[in-house]
């Protein structure tokens, strides 16, 4: 065995290549295939969970984004009906005091015509008054002092009349 | 007085060298852990690999002994 | 207590085991190939076993045994030869694998396969050659070598020297402490057969085959890792 021959040394080699073969197909390479699997999930795990990261960040803020709308809509309405109120107000304060001129007017034209109406019953009655004085004086005899006393009497009792 | 007796017993004095060489690295070594305990390990690890590096002489003269006696 | 006797029996047996009358002996195949043989076998056997049925989630202690065997060789591997270098891992840890294998098969009765020159002359070679690929890949051809006469033109002799004492050294090592272990586990045995041997066995086998191991590819991969730089 102190001795070197060429193909046992050749032997040697190519067996250790075998080896190296018979190593690198079942060990290293079905190692590799699980540790790579195992690599991916976990890249595959972190990705998912940075997409739904940013997914939740996008869906927050449209979130947010519309509660500011809807708080502005609110106060947009309540403005709205405020302002609504306040015109029904006026214009029913405005009818009124259109309506109030009205029935014055009526009302004072009624008065008018109300004052009228007794002017004129007064001053039927009185043209009867004087017709029937008139014939009472026709009748009765005439001189001054029994007319002015007549005259006097007949004021009077319109007066009388008229209060 | 066979010469190859001889030679081989000549061969045999390369174990000396050795021999010192080591004993000087384990001193040295001894008074690295003493001056680090916690660095131990690898002191260890370092002096184990510097023998069996130092150690090949003296199998070199060993070997050449055996290539005397037998051949 | 023929120690002469059994050295030589243990030295200078004739290991052909398979042989072919064909070209006055040159294609035979030795005892320690046909051990490799085996180490294969049951490599290839236990690592069939151990990533059969392999799953994602809710793994088997066999599953886990065998990723904690990967993630341990590729650290060590990987360690050793830094960033640049970590395409050659895998080999490196099948070179460890096999080395530290071949040297615990003394465990069992057999002789070690490293015990054959052959053996380590061809892990030497396998390792020279991968180290100037690596070098070449990395640099390209004409930078390569340029990389002989660095730092200075009067060192390029010693460095071209280097190709071939590396390898040698490399061989060396690692066959002499695999002799010298076998050798004096046969003496143990000869002389106390009975507790003793397991004890000492545990140093010489058991530890001294691993570190063996770690150290050929340890410096292989320092050598690459100064190679691609």
């Amino acid at each position: 065995m102190l001795s070197v021959t060429f193909m046992n040394v050749v032997w040697t080699v190519i067996n250790l290549l075998i080896l190296y073969v018979v190593f690198r197909l079942f060990l290293f390479k079905r190692v590799d295939a699980i540790l790579q699997l195992r690599r991916e999930e976990i890249d595959h795990a972190t990705d998912e969970a940075h997409r739904k990261e940013k997914e939740a960040e996008s869906l927050k803020e449209s979130y947010v984004q519309k509660l500011n709308d809807a708080g502005k809509e609110c106060e947009d309405l309540i403005a709205q009906s405020k302002k609504d109120g306040y015109d029904e107000y006026d214009r029913i304060v405005t009818d009124a005091k259109q309506k109030a001129e009205q029935i014055i007017t009526e009302a004072k034209h009624n008065a008018q015509i109300e004052a009228q109406r007794e002017k004129d019953a007064y001053v039927s009655e009185l043209t009867d008054l004087v017709v029937h004085a008139a014939n009472k004086i026709a009748v009765s005899k005439h001189d001054e002092e029994s007319d002015k006393e007549l005259y006097n009497k007949f004021i009077f009792e319109a007066i009388e009349k008229s209060e | 007085m066979s010469l190859t007796a001889l030679g081989a017993g000549i061969a045999a004095f390369t174990g000396l060298g050795a021999g010192i060489g080591i004993g000087v690295a384990t001193a040295k070594a001894v008074d690295a852990v003493a001056r680090q305990p916690e660095a131990d390990g690898k002191i260890m690890k370092l002096l184990l690999l510097g023998c069996a590096l130092a150690e090949a002489t003296a199998i070199y003269g060993f070997v050449v002994a055996i290539m005397i006696l037998f051949t | 207590m023929d120690i002469g006797g059994l050295l030589k029996e243990l030295l200078l047996e004739d290991k052909v085991l398979i042989h072919f009358d064909f070209m006055n002996g040159f294609f035979d195949i030795n005892k320690s190939v046909v051990v490799t043989w085996g180490v294969i076998a049951v490599l290839a056997v236990v690592i069939l076993f151990l990533t059969s049925n392999m799953k994602v989630h809710d793994i088997g202690t066999r599953q886990l045994i065998a990723e904690t065997i990967v993630d341990g060789l590729r650290g060590i591997t990987g360690g050793m030869l830094g960033e640049e270098g970590y395409m050659y891992r895998d080999f490196m840890a099948v070179v460890l694998v096999f080395i530290g294998a071949s040297n615990l098969v003394g465990l069992f009765g057999l002789t070690p396969a490293t015990m054959d020159l052959n053996v380590t002359a061809g892990l030497a070679i396998t390792s020279i050659v991968l180290v100037e690929a690596a070098g070449i890949i990395q640099k390209g051809f004409g930078k390569w070598l340029k990389g002989f006469s660095q730092p200075m033109a009067i060192v390029t002799p010693m460095n071209i020297l280097e190709l071939a004492i590396r390898p040698l050294s490399l061989c060396m090592r690692l066959f002499g402490n695999v002799i010298g272990a076998t050798v004096i586990m046969e003496l143990l045995k000869m002389v106390v057969p009975v507790v003793v041997p397991a004890a000492f066995s545990l140093y010489f086998d058991i530890f001294d085959g691993l570190i063996q191991a770690y150290v050929f590819v340890f410096l292989t991969s320092l050598y690459i890792k100064e190679a691609i730089e």
